[in-house]
C-alpha cells in the first residue's frame, strides 16, 4: 500500500492555525461564490457530523481550487434560503421523523431544479435506523426515481480523485446509491458514514477509526467526499471526451 | 378538287323504316305459317318442294316491298396537313461537323431539297412549316436562313402537343409530323422518353417522323453538372461532384479549378480516355464561415471548342451552423459554472467543450502518485488558444485570473484578440479573480472585453436593472415585448454583488446596478460590443446562478435563465434571425441574360419592421470587388423592398445592403448570387439521336439520322374525308323479269299445293 503523503493528525489548535493561513483572496467576492456546505435540520439528530463537514471544507480548500466557507450552515427544508445552498448534507445516527408536506415539496423542487443532496448513514444502518427513514422520505420526495446503485464507472468516482470504492467510517457497502433525475444524480446515499471518517471530537482528535482500513480508509473517505462535492459543482465534466483517454489510461 | 363517280345499293321505298320493318316481319310470319301448314306432308320430297316454293315467293314479295335501286354518286376528297417542325433553339446554331454549316442552315437546305417532293404530293397533303422556340410560329425556308436560332431552351414534347392541339377536327386533319432537331431537349424529355410523356406520345394519334440534324465529332469541353447540396455546415467538409463532358479530348488531362469568389479552393485533374466521355471530379472542401457564397468550377477553353461559355459553372452554397461550438473555461469550479454548464449541456444546438482549473499550483492534493490517483489533465492552453481556437464559435470564460504560470493565459492575449477580430465570439463572467482588486496585474482578455476595471467590488445584493437598449435587445428579451422583459428581469432574485466596471467607448450596456454609479452612469452588469468581425460580452459578477437556481425557490418555475443564455449565444454567433437587416438574393442562381433580384428586410433594434427605413444595395463582382450596380429606396410597411439589377455578365456576385432610419444606421447585410455562364441549351453540344428515334418509335413514325431522306419513306395517314356532290337513283324493282318471276313462283306453288291436295 503506497504511503500517504500530506495526511497527518492535527490538533484542534494546529487546525485552526492552519485554517487561518489558507490563501484566501484579500477581497473575497462574498460568500455567494464560495462552496458552503449546508446541513439539513430535521427532527432527529441532524448535527452529529458538523465537524466532519468542516473538515471536508478544509480539505477542499487545501487540495482543490474550490473556494469554501468552512462552517456548514444548518438549514431546514422549508427555509426560504434553501435554494441559496445547492449542496445539502443530510445525516443522522438513527431514525428521524417524517418530513412535513411542505418540506417534501420543497425538497422535491430543490432537487428537480438542480440541487444536490448527499445523504450519509452515520449509524451504518441497513434496513433500520437512518437507512429506513431516508428511504421512506425519499420515496415521498422522488416517487418516480427509485434508488440505483452507482457503478464504479460513474463520473463521481473520477470527478477529482480516481476511486474504486466508496468507503466511509465503515465499509458495509462497496458502492453508493443514487436517485437520478434526467441522468443526473440528484441524491447520493452512502451507508458507510463518510463524514464519520472526517469527524473530530471536541478535543480535536479523530472521533472514529475507520474499519477495516484505518488511516488509508480515512484518506479514501476524504477523497470520496471531495469527489462528491466536485460532482455537485462540475456534474459530468470528467465524462467529457477530452478526459476519457487519459482516465482510461490511468486506470489500467 | 378531284371528282369521280361511285354507286351504292339503296332502298327506294317511300315507307318509313318502322313500317318497312313491320311489313317484313309480317311477310316472314306468313311464310313461316305456310311452311308450318305442310309440316304433316308424309313425303319428304313434297314437303321440301312446298317449303322451297313458299320461301322463294316470300323473297320475291320482299324484293318488291323494299323497292331496291342503284344510287350513283359524284364525290371529292380534301387533302390533309403535314406539319414540318424545325427546332429553333440555340444549339441549332452549332455546326453539323467541325467547320461545317450550322444545323439550322442544314435544315433549310434539306427543306429546299424536299420541295419538289412536297409539290408532287400537294393533291393530297398541305405541308406547313413551323418553328418552335419553344412556341410554335410559322416560318419559311428564307426565314430559317435569315434569322439565327437563339431560343434558350428546347421542348420537343411541348411542340408536338401544340401541333396536335391544332388538329381540332376541322376539314384538314393532321396526317403526320416531320421533326427536324438535334434532340437536345432540356424540358420534359431531358432524361429520355419515359413515363407520362411517352404514354401521351403513344396516344398522339399521328406518326411523327424525326430527323436528327448534326453529327458527333465536335470539340467541346463542358461542365455538364455540379452535384452539391444546397447548404453545408460550417467547419464540416462537403463534397461537390463535377461532371465534365469532353468531346474530342481523347487521352488528354484537363485541369479543373474550384474557386470561391475569386480565391482558389482546390484543383483537380480530369483524365479523358476516349473522344466522347464524361468524367466526374470530386472536390471536398471545408467552409470556414457561415453565410452564402458563390463557388465557380472552371476548365480551360481550348481552341476549336464549339462553345466556350460552358467551360465554367457557378453555384451558390449556403453555409450554416449545425451546432454552436462553445468553449467553456472556468478558473475554478463554482455554482455559476455549474448552472451555466447545465444550461449549455441541455441545449441540443450547443456542442460544449469545457476546461476547469480544478487545482491551483499551491494546492496539495494529498496524493502520493498524482498521475495515477488523480483524474486531472494538464490544461492544453497552446492547443486550444493557438491551434484550435478558430474552431470554436463562442469562447466563454468564467472568473479566470491567474498568475499561476501553468494555467495563465497571458501569453495568448494576441491569439484571443485575433480570434475575436476575425469573427469569434467571447463572453466573460467575472468574479473575484477578474475585475476589481483581485484582478491579475495583466488581464489576458483586456483587449477584447467591452469593459475595464473601475474600482472595488460591491458585495451588497441587488436586482439587475434593464437599460434602455436592454429593453429591446435580443439578449435580454425574456418576454414578448419590452414590458414583459422588464417584468421578467425584475422578478429575478437579487444577485449577491458585482465588480465595478466601466463600459468602453462603443460598448452597449444592457443591465446595470440599480443604484451604484461609475463616472456618473449606472454601474454596468451586462455589457456587449462589436470588435472587428466578432462580438464580445462581459458580466461583472459570477452570481448569475442566482437567476438559475434560487429563482425556482418560490412561485411558478421559469426558463428565463435558459432563455437568457440561449439569446446570448445566438447574438454572439450572429444568428441570422437576430439581424436587423436581411439581404437575400432572389433567386440565388440566375440564368444568363436574366436580371439579378434581391429582397431586403429592415428591422428596428427591437426587431419590429422598420417601415421608414432607407435601404441601399450594391451589386459587387465577388472576384475583383468592383461595383457593378447600385439601388436605393424606401421599404414598405413590412420593412421590405425588392430591387432588380440589369443582367450582369456571368460570374459570382455579392449583394451588400445597408439601411438607415432617421439617419441612424440599422445595420448591414449581404448575400451572394451566381450568374450562370450558359443556360442549359448552349451547355450541351451533342446530338441526341436516340431520343429522336424513341419519339418516332412511340408514335409510329420513322427516324432518319441525317437530312438525306425521301418523303416516300415518311409514314403519313391517308386523307379520309369524302365530300358528296350530285347523286341519281335508278330503281331496280320495276323490271318486268322480276314481276314475271314472282308470278311464276306463286303460280307454281299454287299448282303444286292443289296437286298435293292442300287446296
Amino acid at each position: 500500500m503506497p504511503a500517504l503523503s500530506g495526511v497527518e493528525r492535527l490538533s484542534r489548535r494546529a487546525f485552526l492555525a492552519a485554517a487561518g493561513a489558507l490563501p484566501f483572496s484579500a477581497h473575497a467576492f462574498g460568500d455567494a461564490s464560495r462552496f458552503i456546505p449546508a446541513i439539513v435540520k430535521h427532527g432527529g439528530r441532524w448535527d452529529v457530523r458538523s465537524s466532519g463537514l468542516r473538515r471536508l471544507a478544509w480539505e477542499l480548500q487545501r487540495r482543490t481550487s474550490v473556494e469554501v466557507q468552512l462552517e456548514a450552515r444548518p438549514i431546514t427544508l422549508d427555509s426560504p434560503r434553501l435554494f441559496d445552498h445547492p449542496f445539502l448534507y443530510l445525516s443522522s445516527d438513527g431514525d428521524f421523523p417524517p418530513f412535513t408536506a411542505v418540506e417534501v415539496e420543497s425538497l422535491r423542487r430543490y432537487l428537480t431544479f438542480g440541487g444536490f443532496l448527499f445523504a450519509d448513514a452515520n449509524d451504518g444502518s441497513d434496513g433500520a435506523g437512518f437507512d429506513f427513514a431516508l428511504r421512506r422520505e425519499l420515496a415521498r420526495v422522488l416517487p418516480q426515481s427509485p434508488a440505483t446503485v452507482l457503478p464504479s464507472t460513474h463520473v463521481i468516482f473520477k470527478s477529482f480523485f480516481l476511486l474504486d470504492s466508496a468507503p466511509g467510517r465503515f465499509l458495509n457497502k462497496p458502492s453508493l446509491e443514487a436517485y437520478l433525475i434526467n441522468k443526473r444524480a440528484a441524491v447520493v446515499y452512502s451507508q458507510n458514514d463518510v463524514m464519520g471518517a472526517l469527524n473530530r471530537d471536541v478535543s480535536g482528535t479523530w472521533e472514529f477509526e475507520p474499519s477495516p482500513g484505518g488511516q488509508r480508509q480515512r484518506e479514501l473517505a476524504t477523497r470520496l467526499a471531495i469527489n462528491l462535492v466536485m460532482y455537485s459543482l462540475c456534474l459530468d465534466y470528467k465524462d467529457d471526451a477530452v478526459h476519457l483517454p487519459v482516465i482510461m489510461n490511468r486506470r489500467r | 378538287m378531284e371528282s369521280f363517280d361511285t354507286w351504292k345499293l339503296v332502298s327506294l321505298s317511300p315507307l318509313p323504316m318502322v313500317a318497312l320493318f313491320g311489313l317484313v316481319l309480317a311477310l316472314v310470319l306468313g311464310v313461316g305459317l305456310a311452311c308450318w301448314g305442310v309440316r304433316r306432308e308424309a313425303t319428304r320430297k313434297r314437303r321440301w318442294l312446298l317449303w322451297t316454293l313458299r320461301v322463294l315467293a316470300g323473297v320475291c314479295a320482299l324484293f318488291f316491298l323494299l323497292e331496291p335501286g342503284l344510287r350513283r354518286l359524284q364525290v371529292a376528297r380534301v387533302k390533309n396537313r403535314v406539319a414540318v417542325l424545325v427546332d429553333r433553339s440555340g444549339s441549332m446554331s452549332f455546326p453539323v461537323e467541325p467547320r461545317g454549316a450550322s444545323r439550322n442552315d442544314t435544315v433549310a437546305t434539306a427543306l429546299e431539297t424536299l420541295g419538289p417532293q412536297m409539290k408532287a404530293l400537294e393533291d393530297r397533303y398541305a405541308f406547313e412549316t413551323w418553328a418552335f422556340d419553344p412556341e410554335l410560329t410559322p416560318i419559311t425556308v428564307d426565314g430559317l436562313r435569315t434569322t439565327p436560332p437563339t431560343a434558350s431552351r428546347s421542348d420537343l414534347f411541348a411542340a408536338l402537343r401544340a401541333i396536335k392541339a391544332g388538329d381540332t377536327g376541322g376539314a384538314r386533319k393532321l396526317s403526320g409530323v416531320i421533326l427536324f432537331s438535334d434532340g437536345v431537349d432540356n424540358a420534359d424529355l431531358t432524361g429520355g422518353l419515359t413515363g407520362r410523356p411517352k404514354q401521351m406520345l403513344e396516344q398522339l394519334g399521328v406518326p411523327v417522323t424525326t430527323v436528327a440534324v448534326g453529327k458527333g465529332g465536335l470539340t467541346d469541353l463542358a461542365i455538364d453538372a455540379v452535384k452539391v447540396d444546397d447548404f453545408a455546415f460550417v467547419r464540416n467538409s462537403i463534397s461537390a461532384d463535377v461532371e465534365i463532358h469532353g468531346r474530342g479530348f481523347a487521352d488528354q488531362a484537363v485541369q479543373v479549378v474550384l474557386k470561391r469568389e475569386g480565391q482558389i479552393v482546390a484543383t483537380k485533374v480530369a483524365q479523358f480516355e476516349t473522344n466522347d466521355e464524361t468524367q466526374t471530379v470530386k472536390f471536398t472542401f471545408t467552409p470556414d464561415q457561415t453565410g452564402r457564397f458563390v463557388y465557380t468550377v472552371a476548365v480551360p477553353v481550348y481552341p476549336d471548342e464549339v462553345v466556350a461559355e460552358n467551360n465554367t459553372r457557378s453555384f451558390a452554397l449556403k453555409v450554416i451552423r449545425d451546432r454552436v461550438r462553445v468553449l467553456l473555461v472556468a478558473g475554478r469550479p463554482t455554482w455559476d459554472e455549474r448552472f451555466l454548464r447545465g444550461v449549455l449541456k441541455q441545449d441540443a444546438n450547443v456542442e460544449l467543450i469545457s476546461f476547469y482549473i480544478l487545482r491551483n499550483g499551491t494546492d496539495n492534493s494529498g496524493a502520493f502518485d498524482e498521475p495515477r490517483e488523480l483524474s486531472l489533465i494538464p490544461f492544453p492552453r497552446e492547443e486550444i488558444f493557438q491551434k484550435k481556437i478558430d474552431t470554436f464559435d463562442v469562447v466563454i470564460v468564467l472568473n479566470f485570473g491567474s498568475e499561476d504560470q501553468q494555467v495563465s493565459l497571458q501569453s495568448f492575449r494576441d491569439d484571443i484578440e485575433r480570434y475575436v477580430l476575425h469573427g469569434g465570439a467571447f463572453a466573460y463572467l467575472g468574479g473575484d479573480r477578474s475585475f476589481g482588486e483581485a484582478q491579475s496585474p495583466i488581464n489576458p482578455f483586456e483587449k477584447v472585453l467591452p469593459v475595464s476595471t473601475a474600482g472595488l467590488a460591491s458585495l451588497e445584493p441587488f436586482v439587475a436593472k434593464l437599460t434602455l437598449p436592454g429593453l429591446r435587445h435580443p439578449i435580454t428579451a425574456l418576454g414578448t415585448g419590452s414590458v414583459s422583459s422588464e417584468a421578467a428581469w425584475a422578478a429575478f432574485p437579487p444577485v449577491p454583488g458585482m465588480n465595478l466596471t466601466r463600459a468602453k467607448p462603443g460598448a452597449t450596456v444592457l443591465l446595470t446596478h440599480p443604484t451604484l454609479a461609475v463616472d456618473g452612469s449606472p454601474a454596468p452588469l451586462l455589457t456587449i460590443s462589436e470588435l472587428g468581425r466578432g462580438r464580445s460580452m462581459a458580466i461583472s459578477t459570477d452570481g448569475t446562478w442566482y437567476w438559475a437556481f434560487p429563482s425556482h425557490a418560490a412561485g411558478a418555475p421559469t426558463r428565463n435563465y435558459e432563455r437568457f443564455w440561449s439569446n446570448a449565444i445566438r447574438w454572439l454567433v450572429r444568428d441570422p434571425d437576430l439581424t436587423t437587416l436581411s439581404v437575400t438574393a432572389d433567386p440565388a442562381s440566375v440564368e444568363p441574360g436574366k436580371p439579378v433580384g434581391v429582397v431586403v428586410v429592415a428591422r428596428q433594434s427591437d426587431y419590429q419592421p422598420a417601415p421608414d427605413a432607407k435601404v441601399s444595395v450594391d451589386l459587387i463582382d465577388a472576384d475583383d470587388g468592383h461595383l457593378v450596380g447600385q439601388h436605393s429606396g424606401g421599404v414598405d410597411a413590412d420593412g421590405m423592398v425588392r430591387f432588380e439589377f440589369p443582367p450582369p455578365p456571368a460570374g459570382a456576385y455579392k449583394l451588400v445592403g445597408r439601411a438607415t432610419k432617421d439617419d441612424k444606421p440599422l445595420g448591414e447585410g449581404s448575400d451572394a448570387v451566381a450568374v450562370r455562364a450558359v443556360g442549359p441549351e448552349l451547355a450541351d453540344a451533342r446530338v441526341n439521336g436516340p431520343l429522336l428515334e424513341e419519339i418516332a418509335k412511340a408514335t409510329g413514325g420513322a427516324f432518319f439520322d441525317g437530312t438525306s431522306f425521301s418523303l416516300s419513306d415518311v409514314p403519313l395517314r391517308e386523307p379520309l374525308l369524302v365530300e358528296v356532290g350530285r347523286s341519281k337513283d335508278q330503281p331496280l324493282w320495276d323490271r318486268w323479269y322480276w314481276l314475271t318471276l314472282l308470278c311464276a313462283i306463286l303460280g307454281l306453288e299454287w299448282a303444286v299445293r292443289r296437286r298435293f291436295g292442300y287446296i
